[in-house]
């Protein structure tokens, strides 16, 4: 094991009392009686849908066929008929087709033991293409398919491999609970890409709450002979950022280490059962949490779960909702009601009570420099949130503003509750928008 | 329930930027806490110098309030709860003479709130310190009254009353300055120090310091205490000091800029303050220099307000140091009061550039 002797600066300690029990194990959340899918849940364009109402459609059957290279295959999550396909906004504000289906026949997969098949002589290509055809995308935030990741031209190797442990959010565990009790698998499909990738080096970084595994799995890939380190990283938010975790181990400033390819340990899983189990992506665990969550939990749900009924799974809520986050606490999208699916993306599920939801009355900025202290990107928050005010984004821009990465951490830190996030992000589109020729972007 | 037609739809929950957590710190909370933090000092200097210390602080305060409901009511901004006027107004309160005609303190909080803070805009938007540039304003507008004091525990305003600070430059200044010290002129001017000075002194010079060969003045207790002449909550560096630990503790101010203030006014001190420390401590070295004037309150309380400080860490060490400088300069040179609120002052004129100097890596090149 290994500790970093250079971390990167800034990041938030935002309270964690919300946190689902370290003991608790992963439930298997209940099978909805009816799925809605989208077939947008990766950073691509939405995928084809092959499906029509009236459909039969098997357990982990295909129904949206990748469109385009950074697209995605997405299959049925439950076995049954096709009742619907529409339009679907999601959270984030995209419009793509969803396939509901109502639930109904045999589940011939779940529940019976998969053999695990030999992977060990397979081609490149062919290991790449048991990834790309199960659905897999980068379940850490990013959702970028996973084959992208691990495509290297022939020949060439890259420099370095990690399997991203470091939690992405306050109070989001289900990483850390999936590598407590998934760790051999999870290795495994760090094999799978150790062999894709041929690393000079490969890392498995933890955060500090979950340093006890450390020998559980240095024992682990004793056994399995790869030549892996084992590094603890602190677990302050946001350092299981991708880049944070390479700047960490690199030792270098966030953005000018070598080339690295970072795994988060949810995707390594779903690369283990890509490869080895030849299951398609059609469920993950998230974290269900909140101060109005009677019993915050890690659940393993199907995707087109209706997010209530894993809210109601929880035991419910205590009060009224006053804001319902997908996603972490940090960097999740709020919605505006309870009927919205789990897709591949959702990292966690957050409920506030009404009085937590609010962040308080915006007051000026009092230049007091806290959201500089907590830019992790050495950013001045505060005054690329003024130029873009000023109508003057490509000055932002000049001072870095491409750098964010919309952690949160300013706004968090910011004691006069200024959206400073959103404004950035505003600013970031216009630019984008300016860029392309188009008004509206 | 955008997507589900025809049920009875719940109102939709409120949409709300990411992150969806933040700071318990607001800034409201961190104004308030300032002023808890002086409160202590307050207290004492109510306790010295009675009613007409009362006096001055209702008015210095009340005239902030009421200076600040004037301009926001208008455009129906209701800021007073914010607490920054409140804190301006007790600033410009606990820096005064117990005593000065109440028009004073009333025309520096006007000016601090009217000219200074709202024709910018209000909180956030003043480039210079309220509190601060209302003192100076009173200073120059009213020496004569700013310089007449109470004595401690019911004694009238006298102009030969001294301020420990007034001795020191008496010694400085005087004839034969080297052998003068400034609490031998604070006695000999008339002053009376305490009976708990005399017996502290006493008790110290005989079981601590009479081993040791040296001795403390007369006068030492009430100098480290705040048992003397001075502005009502200026005089007792122990009560601030006490306040200062809380609002550093609970992150309310950051220790780079009053530690770097009063840390390169002290060294000034010690190097060229002409009275060295060694007739024994409190005859006039630095530690005498930090108990008088108004050095800690302004180094803790006024410097470090955010928005008239350099933004980031760097900047704010090096605007301490600047401090420093400007305050012993004033202080030894200058005419204007102790030299503290002139040099917050000045140094709050020179914030926008040290931001520009002490920039980040990365966008140093391109603010413009």
């Amino acid at each position: 094991m290994t500790h970093p002797t250079k971390l990167p600066r800034g990041g938030v300690d935002p309270p964690t009392e919300i946190l689902v029990s370290r003991d608790a194990v992963i439930a298997n959340a209940i099978i909805p009686s009816r799925a809605l899918i989208p077939l947008l849940q990766h950073s691509g364009k939405a995928a084809i849908c092959l499906v029509k109402p009236g459909d039969r459609v098997k357990e982990g059957m295909l129904i949206g066929k990748a469109d385009g290279s950074r697209s995605a295959n997405v299959h049925a999550s439950i076995p049954g008929i096709v009742s619907e396909v529409r339009e679907l906004r999601l959270p984030q504000g995209e419009v793509c087709t969803a396939v509901a289906i109502d639930l109904g026949g045999e589940f011939e997969t779940s529940g019976k033991p998969r053999a695990r098949r030999e992977w060990q002589g397979l081609s490149r290509p062919d290991l790449l293409d048991r990834i790309r055809t199960a659905g897999v995308v980068g379940l850490g935030g990013s959702s970028i398919p996973t084959h992208l990741k691990l495509a290297v031209p022939p020949g060439s190797s890259s420099p370095m491999l990690v399997a991203n442990a470091v939690g992405s959010e306050p109070s989001m565990s289900a990483d850390d609970a999936l590598l407590r009790e998934k760790a051999p698998e999870i290795v495994e499909g760090l094999r799978v890409c150790h062999a894709l990738l041929r690393p000079a080096r490969t890392v498995i970084a933890l955060g500090e709450n979950s340093e006890e595994l450390v020998p559980e799995l240095e024992r682990i890939l004793r056994q399995s002979g790869m030549k892996a380190e084992v590094t603890v990283l602190p677990s302050r938010y946001p350092h299981g950022h991708e880049q944070l975790v390479l700047a960490a181990l690199q030792g270098k400033p966030p953005g000018t280490g070598t080339a690295a390819t970072v795994l988060n340990v949810a995707t390594l899983f779903a690369v283990f059962e890509a490869v080895l189990l030849e299951k398609p992506l059609v469920e993950r665990v998230l974290t269900v949490t909140g101060s109005i969550v009677r019993q915050p939990r890690n659940l393993k749900a199907r995707f087109g779960t209706d997010i209530r009924d894993l809210l109601e799974e929880c035991g419910g809520l205590t009060s009224e909702p006053g804001k319902i986050v997908v996603g972490g606490p940090m960097r999740g999208v709020s919605v505006d009601s309870l009927s919205v699916p789990v897709t591949k993306g959702t990292s966690g599920i957050v409920a506030f009570g009404i009085a937590d939801a609010r962040p308080g009355a915006e007051l000026p900025c009092i230049r007091c420099g806290n959201c500089i202290e907590a830019c992790p990107w050495d950013l001045v928050p505060t005054r690329l949130y003024k130029l873009i005010r000023m109508g003057d984004p490509a000055a932002a821009e000049r001072e870095g503003l491409s750098r964010c990465t919309e952690c949160g951490c300013c706004a968090y830190a910011c004691p006069s509750r200024i959206p400073l996030v959103a404004v950035l992000r505003d600013g970031k589109r216009s630019l984008l928008s300016d860029r392309k020729g188009t008004p509206d972007a | 329930m955008r997507e589900n037609p025809g049920a009875a739809a719940p109102p939709p929950l409120p949409l709300m930027p990411a992150p969806h957590l933040g700071v318990r710190l607001s800034t409201k909370r961190m104004t308030w806490m300032v002023s808890l933090g002086l409160f202590p000092a307050a207290a004492w200097g109510v306790f010295l110098f009675g009613l007409p210390a009362m006096g001055v602080l209702a008015v210095s305060i009340g005239t902030a309030a009421l200076a600040e409901l004037a301009v926001t009511l208008p455009s129906r901004r209701f800021t007073l709860a914010d607490g920054s006027a409140f804190l301006t107004g007790g600033i410009v309160g606990l820096l005064m003479p117990a005593g000065v005609p109440l028009y004073v303190p009333a025309a520096a909080s006007a000016f601090a709130i009217l000219v200074i803070k709202q024709s910018f805009g209000g909180l956030g938007r003043n480039w210079m310190n309220p509190a601060m540039g209302g003192i100076v304003f009173a200073l120059l507008s009213w020496p004569a009254p700013l310089s007449r004091w109470m004595t401690p525990r019911g004694g009238a305003l006298q102009d030969a009353v001294l301020t420990p600070l007034d001795a020191l430059r008496a010694a400085l200044a005087g004839p034969g300055a080297k052998e003068g010290s400034p609490l031998a002129i604070l006695s000999s001017a008339g002053y009376s120090f305490s009976g708990m000075d005399t017996s502290v002194v006493g008790w110290v010079n005989s079981h601590l310091l009479a081993p040791l060969g040296t001795s403390l003045q007369p006068g030492s207790f009430d100098v480290l205490v705040g048992h003397v002449a001075g502005g009502i909550g200026s005089i007792s560096a122990p009560l601030l000091a006490l306040g200062a630990w809380y609002l550093i503790s609970r992150g309310v101010i950051r220790w780079h800029l009053p530690v770097f203030y009063v840390g390169s006014f002290l060294v000034l001190a010690a190097i060229f303050g002409g009275l060295g420390s060694g007739r024994g401590w409190l005859a006039g070295g630095p530690v005498f220099h930090l108990l008088s004037g108004n050095l800690v309150l302004g180094a803790f309380y006024a410097a470090p307000d955010p928005v008239t400080s350099p933004l980031t860490n760097k900047g704010k060490c090096m605007f301490g140091i600047g401090l420093g400088v400007l305050t012993f300069l004033l202080r030894y040179y200058g005419s204007l009061g102790d030299g503290v609120a002139a040099s917050i002052v000045l140094g709050n004129c020179a914030a926008p550039l040290l931001d520009r100097w002490a920039a980040r890596r990365g966008t140093v090149e391109s603010a413009s």
